[in-house]
């Protein structure tokens, strides 16, 4: 009888085993079979062929002529060419211009991909308050749009007066694209202010479904917008259409289609996404903070519930894309990839995952604050310490730096600079098993909430739950095991073939138990109604450090994409001569990033306080 | 207005601790500046200095040290290539022209794909691709000179013995705008036009009749033959034709992107 | 009797940097460099934060005693102490951080590079691929000459080598202990035993200076031995060093 209540109780081990050997069997076949030759087999897979540099920019057969007769190669400049205005750096100038034209054209952009989610579920549920969310979105987002034209003038204003060589060269590269983006931020504008102002005109219906469908055409030409401009950056890394002295051979999609574009073009909408979550979560959070009436704070406590459910969503997926990106980066030129990962930027890579780290931490505390709205939460509370160790364990080892950094003393102490133990934590398959951990750990906070308020009525619920812990169990395990053989036991050629099935193992895990939880909860009772607004004030100051994190983050990694390019205007092809040619310390980057933010921050808060101005003028 | 502050205050905070980290945190590092193009006086050079050009090249300019050091393992080492030269030339797997190590090493660095390490090679193409950029071209751009310095380099550093002569001058179509880098043809039909060769062959829009029609080459001979033809024209003499009438030196003279190009225009004429 | 939650944090916080120390320095045998563990005692702090502030009875409860140490009239006298201590402390710690010392900055440093193909030294050029070390036949061929000459290179090192590299060559010379990196330790199977004689050849005869850039040839403080011994004194002390460490070089046939 024990025997039978001992197997009851952990019956989860005996299932944990089993969909372990399933995926080992999916997923690690390498590691079960020979080792080196599947690790070959996957690598090669996930090289598609990678156009070296040269091959890129060579002349096609066609291209030849086109190019003897109609463009010019790329401006050798020196010095003189660049013009000084006294007072003002030009690199300054154009790296802030920058860097805040793209903070507020994310926003933008993103915004209107979640608000078109939030209708159509307004639409399917018959709930106004999903509408009335919707709108307050995209009335924040309106006044920012104009200040993303701001930045975007300044930004080609500067080009013009530091870097006119350079703007011409480009411009004369991709002329249709430029006119054609000129044409579409027309078309955004109109639909965009369609959008807005027919919000109220538009209900009911079919006139309904117009506007939604005028929802859609504002992401598709905003969307557009974005893959254009994405185009001009990338050419400016992985140039194409172009002959080796940049003579442009005449095909314009081939220059916008170039190696790094599309790469580029996945992170960004992903990124976008969980950056504008971050920041309407911002948005939520002060009105929050400020609101005086129980229903008032019940609102925005909603509402920034949902944007940083937004913003989780699309952050989880973000270190794939990331991982994506760098990939190709490698593909493309291996020196832009050493670049990157090692010397000066190694030390970026640090900084990175302190921010990321703060992006996850604070992540999951908001979740666990807002287990207080239900009354259901004390049975899981106690589960969070656990949660908390595997998301901080976790980003330990994603913090390892390879390069430690230590006093002669230890130093003495270690024979060498290398340390056996820590060492490895350094590489890709440990910050893999870390990251994938982390994502785990996150999405198992967020199933937590979830569960909180809800008592399962199915008659197999103790079962459901032992093979979702089974599926968690399993799947650690199967992370870990890949992160340790290939991060310990393998040659540095084979350090990276681990994440893929890693990554599998994290997305089955992640599947599999929402759909076992959907199952699970169908038509379960309420614990009592979710008390909207009974979360602590520090829990949107989690929020808050979200939005924070996200700007800085995105700042970062904005001076190191640019800066893999080195002192190149357009690598390989168009040398940067400027007095500004070189590479920035990350200390001044910092610092940049850090005025820059600040800057952003400042014109958000501004915005927010015009959004609230204009609904008390309304009201 | 108290949350304000307070929600202001507790922003910037985090950014200044973000800054202060990044500032503080880690090692401070000072990136190195941009490499500046030198003007070599190949008059006044000894072999030493020759060689110490190469050095500067191969652990700056040239950015070899990324990939050819000893902790990366990502392409071999070079300090015994010169001595590895001659086995690979002979090796089955080697692709090149070259017979000696002065011509494998330069050959290695313009034509990486020649001769592949076992396990250095792109991963998926089983050692026949080098992931190695021409470095004649591109970002890292060696000139000719350059390019020579690199082997007396290196044939030094293994203990060869260095048998790179110092250019005595640059051809005179190199000292164009930036010191020692020459215009290298970008089409076929430059390659054409500036090495002459109409005025012996037909080819192209020449008319010439002192050497073979390569009008229809391509039909009859592969690439190899064609490169070879070029690099070595005593090779194989064409029925009809007289050995020694073509110059032996277009292989010193011509960039290899400009040989590829030539042959690849040739192998095409069908 | 229930542990106050404050206690609590800080019993964990305490608890887990003890756990990193012994895990590292005790078990493993590696200490854990300072600079890393700040760092990741930082986010321990963060993450053991979180979980007790994660439900509002936490968060009150962790800060009552911080609220009642501040505000209570009856704690006058704790709170006097505590409000000077803290300021000493941090002073304390900034103190630490900011006073000027003599180490020297950071390096990274391979130990065993890649040696050339050849060496010049004593005016002669040696090939590196195939140099041998000429005594060696004697190990088979004539015993009692072999147990000779290793008794010649024995007074070459203690002479010589001792100092720094310790006469049981375990690297713990008198000297030793001023040198940073340490001098090797011969006995190690991570050292010559890994070598092959040519190697100990050029690394003896070129010293320090000699080192290619990646192993830092200003951190060695290897004398250039081709300057004080003769080419035969250097071939017997590497006999030396491999009969008495018992161990043998590595053979010929494998390249790096």
């Amino acid at each position: 009888m024990r025997l039978v209540l001992f197997m009851k109780k952990y019956r989860f081990i005996l299932l944990a085993v089993f969909i372990l050997t399933a995926m080992v069997q999916v997923f690690d076949l390498p590691l079960s079979e020979t080792p080196l030759a599947g690790v070959q087999e996957v690598m090669a897979s996930t090289e598609e062929a990678p156009p070296s540099a040269e091959k890129a920019a060579a002349p096609t057969e066609e291209g030849v002529d086109a190019a003897a007769v109609a463009y010019p190669p790329a401006p050798q400049l020196t010095e003189a060419d660049y013009p000084q205005v006294k007072g003002v750096n030009g690199r300054v100038f154009i790296w802030l211009a920058a860097q805040l034209h793209l903070w507020f054209a994310a926003f933008v952009l993103a915004v209107p991909i979640f608000v078109f989610i939030i209708e159509a579920i307004g639409m399917a549920t018959k709930n106004k308050k999903y509408d009335n969310m919707a709108y307050e979105f995209i009335k924040v987002s309106l006044t920012a749009y104009s200040v993303t034209a701001i930045f975007g003038g300044l930004l080609a204003f500067g080009l013009i007066i530091f870097y006119p060589d350079f703007f011409k060269y480009l411009a004369s590269i991709f002329k249709e694209s430029m006119i054609a983006y000129a044409l579409i931020f027309f078309a955004e504008s109109a639909t965009l202010y369609i959008y807005y102002y027919g919000w109220k005109w538009l209900q009911g219906g079919f006139r309904k479904w117009v506007h939604l469908s005028l929802g859609l055409l504002l992401n598709a030409v905003g969307t557009t917008l974005m893959l254009l401009a994405n185009s001009w950056v990338t050419f400016m890394m992985s140039p194409a259409g172009v002959d080796p002295k940049g003579a442009f051979l005449g095909d314009s999609w081939a220059v916008i289609h170039n190696f790094l574009w599309n790469p580029i073009n996945l992170h960004r909408v992903i990124a976008n996404i969980a950056y504008g979550g971050s920041v309407v979560g911002a948005y939520a959070a002060y009105k929050f903070l400020t609101s005086k009436t129980s229903e008032d704070r019940a609102h925005y406590d909603w509402m920034g519930y949902n944007a940083n459910f937004i913003a989780i969503g699309a952050l989880l997926p973000l270190p794939f894309a990331g991982y994506y990106l760098t990939a190709e980066i490698y593909a493309y030129s291996q020196q832009m990839g050493i670049t990157l990962m090692g010397g000066v930027f190694a030390w970026l890579f640090i900084i990175q995952a302190v921010l990321i780290g703060a992006l996850f931490l604070s992540a999951n505390y908001y979740l666990w604050c807002g287990m207080g709205r239900s009354e259901g939460a004390v049975r899981y509370t106690k589960y969070l310490k656990y949660i908390a160790i595997a998301v901080v364990g976790a980003f330990l080892v994603w913090f390892t730096p390879h390069t430690l950094v230590l006093t002669n003393a230890e130093l003495k102490s270690l024979g060498g600079p290398y340390h056996k133990y820590l060492g490895p934590l350094g590489i890709m398959p440990a910050k893999n098993t870390a990251v994938n951990i982390m994502i785990l750990a996150t999405f198992l906070s967020f199933m937590l909430y979830r569960r909180c308020n809800k008592v399962a009525t199915v008659s197999w619920e103790t079962s459901g739950n032992a093979a979702q812990v089974a599926l968690f169990t399993a799947g650690i395990i199967n992370i870990l095991i890949l992160g340790i053989y290939y991060g310990y036991f393998t040659n540095t050629v084979y350090k990276v073939a681990a994440s893929i099935p890693q990554v599998c193992t994290t997305l089955a895990v992640i599947i599999l138990s929402t759909v076992i939880d959907t199952l699970m909860y169908k038509g379960s009772k309420e614990v009592a109604p979710l008390k909207w607004g009974a979360v602590p004030d520090r829990a949107q100051y989690a929020l808050f450090l979200l939005a924070v994190s996200f700007t800085w983050l995105m700042g970062l990694m904005g001076y190191v994409r640019s800066g893999i390019r080195q002192h190149w205007h357009v690598v390989d092809i168009m040398r940067d001569n400027s007095p500004d040619a070189f590479t920035p310390t990350l200390g001044f980057a910092a610092n940049m990033v850090s005025a820059g933010t600040i800057i952003f921050m400042a014109i958000v808060i501004f915005i927010f306080w015009l959004a609230e101005i204009s609904t008390k003028k309304t009201a | 207005m108290k949350k304000f502050f307070q929600v202001v205050g507790f922003s910037l905070f985090a950014i200044v601790a973000f800054a202060l980290f990044a500032n503080y945190g880690i090692p401070k590092i000072n990136p190195a500046p941009p490499p500046v193009e030198e003007k070599v006086d190949l008059g006044a050079m000894t072999i030493e200095s020759f060689i110490a050009l190469g050095d500067r090249i191969f652990n700056g300019k040239g950015t070899c040290t990324l990939c050819h050091n000893a902790v990366g393992g990502r392409a071999p080492m070079l300090d015994s290539v010169a001595a590895k030269a001659g086995e690979r030339v002979s090796d089955a797997r080697y692709k090149g022209t070259a017979t000696d190590s002065e011509g494998y090493i330069y050959e290695s660095m313009v034509e990486p794909s020649a001769f592949v390490v076992v396990g250095f090679g792109k991963s998926g193409t089983n050692d026949t691709v080098s992931p190695m950029p021409n470095v004649s071209t591109g970002s890292i751009g060696l000139s000719d000179v350059e390019l020579k310095a690199v082997v007396a380099y290196l044939q030094d550093k293994a203990g060869s013995d260095v048998t790179v002569e110092i250019p005595t001058e640059a051809p005179a179509d190199e000292e164009q705008e930036e010191g020692a880098e020459r215009v290298v043809a970008k089409t076929a039909e430059e390659v054409i036009e500036n090495y002459g060769c109409t005025m012996c062959h037909k080819i192209a829009a020449g008319e010439g009749d002192m050497g073979p029609d390569l009008t229809k080459i391509g039909a009859a001979k592969s690439r190899e033959y064609l490169r070879r033809a070029i690099l070595d024209p005593n090779a194989n003499i064409a029925v009809g034709f007289d050995p020694d009438m073509m110059p032996g030196d277009f292989g010193d003279q011509m960039a290899a992107s400009e040989l590829e190009l030539l042959v690849k225009y040739m192998a095409d004429s069908k | 009797m229930k542990i106050p939650k404050l206690l609590q944090a800080l019993l964990v916080l305490v608890v887990v940097y003890v756990a990193f120390k012994i895990f590292f320095n005790v078990i493993l045998g590696q200490l854990i460099p300072s600079s890393l563990l700040t760092m990741y005692m930082f986010f321990v702090i963060c993450g053991v934060f979180m979980v007790f502030t994660a439900t509002e009875e936490g968060a009150r409860e962790l800060v009552a005693p911080i609220k009642a140490l501040v505000e209570d009239p009856s704690k006058k006298n704790i709170r006097n102490i505590v409000f000077i201590i803290i300021p000493l402390l941090i002073g304390g710690y900034v103190y630490q951080k900011m006073v000027p010392s003599f180490d020297a900055p950071i390096e990274l440093r391979s130990i065993h590079p890649a040696p050339p193909s050849s060496l010049k030294a004593f005016g002669k050029r040696y090939d590196l691929m195939t140099l041998e070390n000429p005594y060696r036949k004697f190990e088979k061929e004539d015993p009692e000459k072999f147990k000779e000459l290793v008794k010649e290179g024995g007074a070459v090192y203690i002479k010589n080598c001792q100092f720094c590299h310790g006469d049981k060559l375990d690297g713990k010379g008198p000297y030793a202990a001023a040198l940073n990196p340490l001098p090797l330790n011969f006995q190690d199977v991570g050292t010559i035993a890994q070598l092959q004689e040519s190697y100990l050849f050029w690394r003896i005869s070129t010293g320090g200076p000699g080192l290619p850039k990646e192993a830092t040839p200003w951190l060695s403080s290897m004398p250039v031995w081709q300057d004080f011994l003769s080419e035969d004194e250097i071939w017997k002390v590497i006999l030396f060093l491999y009969d008495y460490t018992g161990q043998s070089p590595r053979s010929w046939g494998e390249s790096h």
